[in-house]
């Protein structure tokens, strides 16, 4: 008898202990792991942005090859929603049931993440640089959400900024998708006009189906642009570029980080690409290329973005991988996460966490700055992260040329 | 078997005591999902809910009527945005809401049921697949609704409760749906339902018996519709946010499917196909995580299916569920479950 009940108290002991060990005050992290979760389309109409998955994993992958953080190994469960938000809201609500994330990071799509924010949001659980750039993520501001793409009027502003500045346009049109992405663009372009001295000749809404592209080529032509801004699909603007060339109307096209990759849309356009401003935020640097100088994405100038192609895309990337934007992307949006992982210390928490992130300030990897500050629930600036942008025109052979170097632009609220 | 040998035996809402034992545990198994399942199970269930809502409306039409829908995507968006427009702007109370955007939805069931008094067969497809495509187009455009941004769903309200977890959800939910698959069945035991087979079975025939066409086809399409707007408003709350692109071609192809897999012209059937295919939809990506069979078919896939290394096995599992289920019983998971009690109540013949 007493043998027996020495045995229970020794099984009741070693699994208190082994407990106490093993475990830790908060969900997803243990002494040797963090748990953290994605989203992204793997396959359906969206499959090419599962790209930013994939390099998220493998960024994860290199910083665990390196050690992990603080003695951690960062454990990445993504999944393919399809970009269909009720396939999100499941797969978010069985990970972080059944396994547990500590947080989550990117997650494609404005709808999917929309559809899981009050969710992460109502539990406490940071999530960092939902990989779209909407408004909702930062207006108003969550204190567990902190956004780092760039914010869509940033992009419209360096556009119109590169137009009247550096290349003398001063009849600039906007083209726009008739969504958040679009009417971001909308807003910033419309600001930076006022500041040029300048209005926009036509503002053009178009809707993510339309795909006959001449009664707007028709109506650029009307409004006689001299440029034009693209805040539509990237298989929208090669359409319209054709529809353009094909109506003899060739103003200077000009487009978002979005359509920014420049050998693919070279190859989906077929070279008419070619001569379009880009604007950027990451893959190269431009104050290492200088304004003028053309940068080949294969050969990446940006220290840390030439790292990532060397320790990260080479070694952790399947064979069939394609080296672009979009896989970098992957990998840029979970660099704020990772620093505020290295600043929260090893007593790892959400709270400590979040405070962590909060004392970032012009932190740069391989995107713009990236700044969040005390949550005031009436200041979206708090959490908006990246604001710096920088263009770019592309090549014949889907190189960069830069224009304009980092500039600093501010979140504009839609109208 | 199941010879009925009068009208009221035909009509009685429970043919045996033995189906009065399974809907009795039936129910009791249902009231206590919530405390046994964890809460993503419970937001799969209500998912389920929704669809069995849609698929029995969906099934008044194309199972007992025998006309045609690819459009009720459309009819689902016009009850969630209904829905959510009604709440936030009208300040109606959400049950009347909810019912006030069935109605509307019922009302454009009506007027689209007017050309499929003309039309048939794959006319009747195309005409109701643009009609669903029309309505995510004209949503788009209009500013109340949200245009392409889309709308978040407010805060669930009814008297003293605040629906707020999928719980609390699964408890408005599960009554509702419930409740309209009972309105489902008696309707199809009514002078409507037996009206809407004989326009089934012989439209020249019932007309001829006094059936009158333009009524019944129309009553169809607004009950069908009606279904799924209620089913389209559910589902804004359950996932908080909706937007045009949400309601595609592609919802509307798995509302039939849904139909047709279960078993068309049945109750059990469409409740049936609901439930295995929002399951699937859902849950299908785990296939990869069963030891040893889930290891094998990822790198099958990855060595043949998928160009960047990543898994895409479980559309192809997928689909080749919904070919087995056709190829081997053209009636459905319903024709599965008739042959089955034939074989038992023949057992051992």
């Amino acid at each position: 008898m007493k043998k027996k009940s020495l045995s229970i108290a020794a099984i009741m002991f070693l699994l208190v202990f082994g407990l106490a060990l093993n475990g830790s005050a908060e969900q997803g992290v243990t002494d040797t792991e963090i748990h953290i979760g994605q989203w992204s389309p793997q396959t359906g109409p969206a499959a090419p942005w599962g790209a930013v998955a994939r390099g998220t994993d493998a960024y994860f992958k290199m910083i665990n090859a390196e050690g992990g953080i603080h003695g951690r190994k960062i454990i990445h469960h993504y999944f393919d929603d399809g970009y269909n938000p009720a396939k999100t809201v499941a797969g978010v609500k069985q990970l972080q049931e059944d396994v547990g994330m500590f947080g989550w990071v990117s997650g494609v799509g404005t709808a999917c993440g929309l559809a899981v924010k009050d969710y992460l949001m109502g539990r406490k659980i940071p999530w960092v640089g939902p990989s779209s750039g909407s408004s909702h993520w930062v207006d108003p501001p969550q204190k567990y959400l902190f956004n780092d793409y760039p914010l869509y009027s940033g992009d419209a502003q360096i556009l119109v900024k590169v137009a009247a500045e550096k290349l003398g346009l001063k009849r600039i049109a906007i083209t726009y998708q008739n969504d958040d992405y679009g009417k971001l663009g909308l807003a910033g372009a419309r600001k930076q006009a006022a500041k040029e001295g300048l209005s926009l000749v036509a503002e053009i809404p178009m809707n993510v189906a339309d795909t006959d592209m001449a009664p707007f080529v028709m109506e650029l032509k009307k409004a006689n642009a001299d440029s034009v801004l693209m805040f539509i699909g990237v298989g929208q603007v090669a359409r319209l570029i054709g529809t353009g060339k094909a109506m003899k109307f060739d103003p200077r096209w000009m487009t978002t980080t979005t359509c920014a990759d420049a050998p693919l849309m070279i190859a989906i356009t077929k070279g008419l690409f070619a001569g379009t401003i880009v604007a950027n935020f990451g893959l190269f640097e431009p104050q290492v290329v200088g304004i003028g100088n053309t940068e080949d994405v294969n050969n990446p100038s940006h220290p840390v973005v030439k790292k990532y192609y060397e320790d990260a895309f080479k070694k952790f990337a399947a064979k069939e991988e394609r080296w672009g934007l979009t896989f970098v992307a992957g990998m840029a949006y979970a660099e704020p996460m990772l620093e505020g992982l290295k600043r929260a210390g090893r007593d790892l928490t959400r709270e400590k966490f979040v405070a962590a992130m909060e004392t970032i300030k012009d932190f740069k990897g391989s995107m713009g700055r990236v700044s969040y500050g005390s949550f005031d629930p009436n200041d979206p600036h708090c959490r908006v992260g990246q604001t710096e942008i920088f263009a770019s025109e592309v090549t014949a052979d889907g190189k960069y040329k830069v224009l304009m170097d980092w500039t600093e632009m501010p979140y504009v609220k839609i109208d | 078997m199941d010879m009925k040998r009068d009208y009221y035996e035909d009509i009685q809402l429970f043919s045996s005591g033995v189906v009065i034992f399974w809907f009795v545990a039936m129910m009791v198994f249902l009231a206590v999902v919530p405390f046994i399942f964890k809460n993503y199970y419970i937001y799969v269930i209500n998912f389920m809910a929704i669809n069995v809502i849609v698929v029995l409306g969906l099934n008044l039409l194309v199972g007992y009527t025998g006309l045609i829908s690819l459009g009720h995507a459309g009819f689902f968006a016009i009850g969630a945005y209904g829905t959510v427009v009604l709440i936030t702007q009208a300040h109606l109370p959400f049950l009347l809401a909810l019912l006030v955007a069935g109605l509307i939805a019922a009302i454009f069931g009506f007027l689209l049921g007017l050309p499929a008094l003309r039309l048939e067969g794959p006319y009747l497809a195309i005409a109701t697949l643009g009609f669903g495509v029309t309505v995510t187009q004209v949503i788009g455009k209009i500013k109340i609704l949200g245009e392409r941004q889309g709308l978040h769903a407010p805060d669930l309200i009814i008297g003293p409760w605040h629906f707020d977890t999928d719980k609390d959800f699964y408890f408005l939910l599960i009554p509702i749906a419930i409740i309209l698959a009972f309105a489902a069945r008696n309707i199809t035991k009514t002078k409507v339902g037996r009206a809407f087979i004989s326009i089934r079975d012989a439209e020249i025939a019932a007309e001829t018996m006094g059936v009158n066409l333009t009524f019944y086809k129309t009553l169809a399409f607004a009950l069908s519709a009606f279904y799924a707007g209620i089913g389209g408003g559910l589902y804004a709350f359950v996932l908080r946010f909706i937007e045009p692109e949400l309601f595609s071609l592609s919802l509307s192809i798995m509302f039939l499917t849904m139909a047709v897999v279960g078993g068309l012209g049945s109750m059990m059937g469409p409740i049936a196909g609901a439930c295995l295919l929002s399951w699937l939809d859902l849950q299908l990506r785990n296939i990869l995580d069963i030891p040893y069979l889930g290891e094998w078919l990822r790198s099958l896939s990855q060595s043949y299916f998928s160009l960047t290394g990543v898994s895409n096995i479980q559309y192809i599992v997928f689909g080749g569920i919904l070919l087995f289920i056709m190829l081997f019983e053209p009636l459905g998971i319903f024709g599965i479950w008739i042959r089955t009690k034939k074989y038992w109540k023949t057992w051992p013949f």
